[in-house]
């Protein structure tokens, strides 16, 4: 088994300092009309190039363009689609952060894949490996307004192409690390028939690609035999909504080609020593089969101040490298 | 607690839109100048909610930036935190729970005393609850968030107190964050509880933003007489939601959509007070906006509240 670092997904857009609020200020610009979407752009891609760089610098073996082009991980993915249009705000799961809900009028029409052209920027700009990061059809039809007059299965199938034409668009590249986030099937475990029926389709596109699918804000304990036999070829687990998990993995055994352990909270300030990490990792490893393993964040870091995602990551690494030594 | 209030009493949720110089002041950190302004900000608005005929007044919140950080700047145990996004291109400083909370004196009491010392009219006293409090912020000193929010409730009692003894017969708390995470309702009753076990207060609980399906009808169970929840900006389906199991206790009915800038007609504020009044008794219900009116202009604010109370009088007008 192998072990490495890896983001799991957003890294804040701006820090504190007045040169790391670039992309604020050009966004609020861009907003005014002051900025040219091409001279926004350009700011964009700037600010990409200065997070994978800190996440290079913090140790990462992978990494993600940090979505900072993504205004919330629903919106991005529908604005652009035919048949949709964007409603008022509505709180993300049970963070401090909102999005704008897309109301679905009529079949979505793919006008251009989002996630293509966000990996080759990050790929050029990265010396490490580049992890994208798509947001799974089951949590966009979840937080969709359904005003299509069909029903949620259907809903759930037109967005699991919407997902599978991204992917697809993604791994004629070649291999691509493609992760697939899909929060809101933790509430709803009802429903796992008609998710697992939409993540099978989007596998389909795959390809070389390695699909490899996370979830978070809830308990996953539940779905640990369900994932299991999923055809993605890794599971993202947050363990900080379930302080068992470790125990009930070395419980039952979990077997998957990859398993990505977000044991550091991407959502409190806390740094986490080895004392406490190290510990839950060997018990979860105790259980875990995989060829490759990755110590993560429990979720994306857009919810930390800049500076304490960055140092987040640096101790996740220091961690890291002392359980590989120590554990494996 | 009984208050003489007329029927349908009409009310603001807290914060009102600051004045141009005021909002220049705070940004550039000008003391003295500063508290002259929101002085003369809320004596302003004590007298325009009055002019407009509101039955329970607020005193604008003039004093306050954000609703958590202003509390945790002024409770030891909080540090503030760096800039975090909220949506778009906003953000907030999120504080950070860094040692023991505790309770350093008074709050909101100067300024609840100041305003009411303006008017016979009833001001409320307005204070962010612990499960607020916790949830928006991030914790680095308790080993759970049932600690921090039971920590939280224990101080903030202190300041609940105190806007009684200054006084308040009307406390709201408000909490927003309440119904993200339903299974921790219980946590949050028991909070509310220690904030307000045994002092004599009519205490509203201001919650925006919601999921209600999720904890109603378990939020009833709340130890407080009078929910104020957003319903304009809901499309009123909670009216159905009462419908299938009653709300039994008083509820403040947000009429007036506090995010858009078009000012409701006194037709459609009137409409769905109707709607309010099919499930619940006319002494059940207090009218007031969606929430917080401090994000649109002057102009708009005061159009939406006097349409308002002329609906909420017409309707009242067909009761007696």
């Amino acid at each position: 088994m192998k072990l490495l670092t890896a983001n799991t997904g957003s890294y804040p857009k701006i820090g504190s300092s007045p040169e790391k609020q670039q992309h604020r200020e050009a966004y609020a610009r861009w907003e005014r009309g002051e900025l040219t979407d091409e001279e926004f752009e350009r700011i964009q891609r700037e600010v990409i190039r200065e997070v994978i760089e800190e996440q290079v610098k913090a140790g990462l073996d992978m990494v993600t363009d940090g979505q900072i082009r993504w205004v919330d991980p629903i919106s991005h993915f529908t604005r652009r689609l035919g048949g949709c249009r964007l409603n008022g705000l509505l709180r993300y799961f049970d963070t401090n952060f909102y999005f704008r809900q897309p109301v679905i009028e009529d079949k979505p029409v793919v006008m251009e894949p989002v996630a293509r052209a966000e990996y080759i920027i990050a790929k050029r700009l990265s010396p490490v490996t580049v992890k994208q990061v798509i947001t799974g059809p089951y949590t966009l039809a979840k937080l969709s307004i359904n005003k299509a007059g069909v029903d949620f299965h259907t809903l759930l199938k037109w967005f699991a192409e919407v997902v599978a034409q991204e992917i697809h668009a993604l791994s004629r590249l070649g291999r691509c690390f493609i992760q697939i986030d899909e929060p809101a099937i933790l509430k709803h475990p009802e429903e796992l028939n008609l998710f697992e029926e939409a993540i099978n389709e989007i596998c389909a596109e795959k390809r070389r690609s390695k699909i490899y699918l996370y979830t978070y804000f809830g308990d996953v304990s539940p779905f640990l035999d369900a994932f299991e036999k999923l055809p993605v070829d890794g599971v993202g687990l947050d363990f900080t909504y379930s302080p068992k998990l470790a125990s009930i993995l070395a419980q039952r055994g979990f077997r998957k080609e990859a398993v990505g352990l977000g044991l550091i909270d991407g959502r409190n300030t806390r740094l986490e020593s080895s004392r406490e990490v190290l510990p839950l990792l060997k018990r979860a490893l105790s259980g875990v089969e995989a060829d490759i393993l990755y110590l993560n964040p429990s979720c994306g870091l857009e919810f930390l101040p800049r500076e304490v995602a960055f140092q987040k990551l640096r101790r996740m690494v220091e961690i890291a490298r002392m359980a590989r030594q120590k554990i494996l | 607690m009984r208050l003489k209030l007329p029927l349908l009493p009409t009310t603001a949720v807290g914060s009102f839109p600051k004045p141009a110089p005021l909002v220049k002041a705070r940004k550039k950190g000008a003391r003295k100048n500063l508290e002259r302004l929101e002085r003369e900000a809320t004596e302003k608005w004590i007298r325009l909610q009055e002019e407009i005929g509101l039955d329970v007044l607020v005193d604008g919140e003039f004093y306050r930036g954000d609703m958590v950080a202003f509390f945790a700047e002024l409770l030891e145990g909080f540090k503030m935190g760096g800039l975090v996004r909220s949506y778009g291109n906003r953000y907030y400083r999120k504080p950070i729970i860094v040692g023991e909370v505790r309770y350093r004196g008074p709050i909101t009491v100067k300024w609840w005393k100041f305003a009411q010392s303006l008017t016979q009219k009833p001001v409320k006293g307005v204070l962010t609850g612990p499960y607020t409090m916790m949830d928006w912020s991030f914790n680095e000193y308790y080993p759970d968030r049932e600690q921090a929010c039971l920590s939280l409730a224990k101080e903030l009692r202190k300041e609940v107190r105190n806007l009684s003894r200054a006084g308040a017969k009307i406390i709201q708390i408000d909490e927003p964050a309440l119904s993200a995470r339903p299974e921790e309702l219980p946590m949050a009753t028991r909070a509310l509880k220690i904030l307000t076990q045994g002092i004599d207060a009519y205490f509203i609980c201001h919650i925006c933003y919601g999921a209600f399906e999720f904890i109603y009808p378990q939020m009833l169970h709340l130890p407080v007489h009078n929910f104020d929840l957003e319903m304009s900006n809901s499309n009123l389906d909670l009216v159905e939601l009462f419908r299938r199991h009653p709300f039994t206790k008083d509820l403040s009915f947000g009429v007036i959509d506090v995010h858009s800038h078009v000012v409701e007609s006194v037709e459609q504020v009137k409409e769905r007070i109707q709607k309010a009044l099919e499930v619940l008794n006319p002494r059940q219900l207090w009218i007031d906006p969606d929430c917080g009116l401090k994000t649109r202009t002057e102009e708009e604010a005061v159009a939406k509240l006097r349409t308002m109370v002329e609906a909420t009088k017409q309707v009242r007008a067909t009761l007696t």
